[in-house]
């Protein structure tokens, strides 16, 4: 329906004002019948929007199952390495490279609070096999350190080659 | 239609009357053992789940064991399913009329109270924005510190600093001068006491809303129970929002305010005028409101409504410069600043992630804003052309929040409220769509636990 007679029967009281609009830019207080195609279009899109999202939203549960179960052999390989069935071990995924699966994980190397003994950090990566990924070397810290460059000491490992100050 | 395919749909329609009561009933009884489990378990101490807070809930304590995210996941989505069984009822039932035996006005307001009741009751769940908002509330009162120009951490020394969110520390407010001088009452009470007037606000806010929402539903010819409801009995609304404390609440009771107004049966200036007042006062709380004006003005295209706006915003910036200077009134900065940031859970990273990239980058900001523009754009043309400004409204929040790279779940029970007074069924059924796939990218921790 593309009439005015309809556009002209819809306008309220004191919208004579926008009779000099073409009928198809003139305002209209309800909506004229007919409009399914752009409805039918509408939600269209609005579906192919929802398939969109949930697809992006099932792949970011997978991928992020997937860093968490990387995670879980990092830190049962932490806890093998060291001996230490510590659970306040930190993990640095970005150390070694933002967006990479190469992390950097650091504890205590003895019981006491979290960071609060002579930590012992690793370097890990590489493919999770019996639940365990491959320590590449790594270095210590004093007590109450954050991971930085200048606070670490005896590096070791290809992992821990020229990462420790001097 | 043959008689036999009659008799058995009648037959259909008396046993789901039948069973629909203690379907209805099951649900309520999930949503409120979920939130109950919740809040026992928050209140029993240190949870990843429950931010640092003073013990506010301590005669909780003993009920439940700590919250982890397992069982915390599990109520979520539990509570989801019973919700999303109780809205089928709700609206099976005010379409075949059968809500006399299904559920009934008393049956609905007593879950909702018990939900709100519930949680109201427990610690400050999931977020530790409450507690920025007191520590701007005591910068300015107690420490004479505008909070526009400081974030919390220029009041290191304070008692609330210990509580607030390390990423927030060195921010700014971001809300607008009317919610900033609403809080300032509060600051005087101790961070206990502020803690539990943020909270009581909350409450008050949310029981205004669903008044609102109740009023509006009625007048535009819905089921005002199947419409509380929705809104109230909501997982992300009662778990996330009351929960939390969140200042959404009361935009939102602005919002409902001013859409309240101009549902009514005779139209009138004033009401027009106060409605876009109403969009002006939930602006100077949370810029996001704003987005409604324009829906309103295109649609009732009269004068009263700019008018309206024109008057509240000289009046807002006037007391808002008064009390904060320009810092106070310039909203455009806080919005911008917030734009740039992102977060794990909005859809603009998962989409990213679904591309192979790392994260979102500028000039993803940029589509995204232009894609933005372009839905309100069309909205405001649909709007022009007859379509109902408040649907259009809803779209547009929903829009914003889709759209942001900063999403909260709080920010997605935005269009809640007009989506359940609007003839548009897609608007609610793309709502609860958005809040099921926030709600399913919760899951991970539930399928790899890490320990």
């Amino acid at each position: 329906m593309t009439g005015s007679s309809a556009g002209e029967a819809t306008l309220a009281a004191g919208e004579e004002r926008w009779q000099r609009l073409p009928p198809w830019l003139r305002p209209r207080t309800v909506e004229l019948k007919g409009g399914g195609n752009l409805r039918l279009i509408e939600t269209t899109l609005l579906v192919l929007v929802g398939v969109v999202l949930a697809t992006a939203t099932v792949n970011d549960v997978g991928r992020e199952v997937g860093i968490n179960r990387r995670l879980i052999a990092d830190l049962k390989t932490w806890r093998q390495y060291t001996g230490h069935d510590y659970h306040n071990i930190s993990i640095d995924q970005e150390a070694l490279g933002a967006g990479s699966d190469r992390e950097v994980l650091c504890g205590n190397t003895s019981p006491g609070p979290p960071k609060g003994r002579t930590q012992i950090c690793l370097a890990i990566w590489g493919a999770v096999v019996s639940g365990r990924r491959t320590v590449h070397g790594g270095w210590y810290l004093p007590p109450g350190i954050e991971d930085v460059t200048a606070r670490r000491y005896g590096c070791f490992g290809p992992a821990g080659r020229g990462r420790c100050p001097g | 239609m043959s008689v036999a395919v009659q008799s058995e749909r009648g037959l259909v329609d008396v046993r789901s009357q039948r069973w629909a009561p203690a379907l209805a009933t099951l649900c309520g009884l999930l949503l409120v053992a979920a939130a109950a489990e919740i809040v026992l378990d928050g209140a029993a101490g240190a949870s990843p789940l429950i931010p640092k807070s003073p013990e506010i809930a301590g005669w909780l304590q003993g009920i439940g064991e700590r919250l982890g995210y397992r069982v915390f996941l599990i109520a979520l989505f539990v509570s989801s399913g019973a919700y999303a069984g109780l809205v089928a009822l709700a609206r099976r039932a005010s379409i075949d009329r059968l809500r006399a035996g299904a559920i009934s006005k008393r049956w609905a307001i007593v879950l909702i109270a018990a939900l709100h009741v519930i949680v109201f009751a427990g610690p400050i769940l999931l977020s530790t924005d409450v507690f920025s908002y007191i520590a701007y509330a005591r910068m300015g009162v107690e420490h004479g510190l505008n909070p526009y120009l400081h974030g919390p951490l220029a009041i290191a020394g304070d008692p609330v600093s210990a509580y607030v969110g390390h990423d927030w520390e060195r921010v700014a407010t971001a809300y607008g001068p009317l919610y900033t001088l609403l809080s300032y009452p509060l600051a005087p009470l101790g961070v206990v006491g502020a803690l539990w007037g943020m909270k009581l606000e909350a409450l008050l806010a949310s029981a205004g809303t669903l008044a609102l929402v109740w009023r509006c539903a009625r007048v535009r010819g819905f089921d005002p129970v199947a419409a509380i409801l929705v809104v109230g009995a909501n997982p992300l609304y009662v778990i996330y929002g009351l929960g939390g404390a969140h200042n959404d609440l009361i935009m939102m009771l602005a919002m409902m305010a001013a859409v309240s107004l101009t549902v009514a049966a005779t139209p009138s200036a004033r009401r027009e005028a106060g409605a876009a007042a109403w969009v002006v006062a939930g602006a100077l709380i949370k810029a996001t409101v704003a987005v409604l004006l324009p829906f309103m003005i295109v649609s009732k295209r009269r004068l009263a409504p700019i008018l309206g706006t024109l008057a509240a915003v000289a009046l807002g910036a006037l007391v808002g410069y008064a009390a904060f200077g320009i810092h106070g009134i310039d909203v455009v900065a806080a919005l911008n600043r917030d734009a740039a940031f992102v977060s794990t859970d909005s859809f603009a990273t998962e989409i990213a992630h679904l591309f192979g990239k790392p994260g979102v980058f500028p000039i993803d900001h940029d589509l995204l804003k232009a894609g933005l523009v372009l839905i309100l754009v069309h909205l405001l043309w649909r709007t022009w052309r007859g379509y109902d400004w408040v649907a259009a409204s809803g779209w547009a929040l929903l829009a914003i929040s889709v759209t942001s790279t900063w999403l909260l779940a709080w920010y997605i029970l935005w269009p809640l409220p007009l989506a359940v007074v609007t003839r548009d069924r897609r608007l609610l059924a793309a709502t609860l769509a958005v809040q099921a796939l926030f709600v399913v990218h919760q899951i991970t921790p539930l399928l790899a636990p890490v320990q």
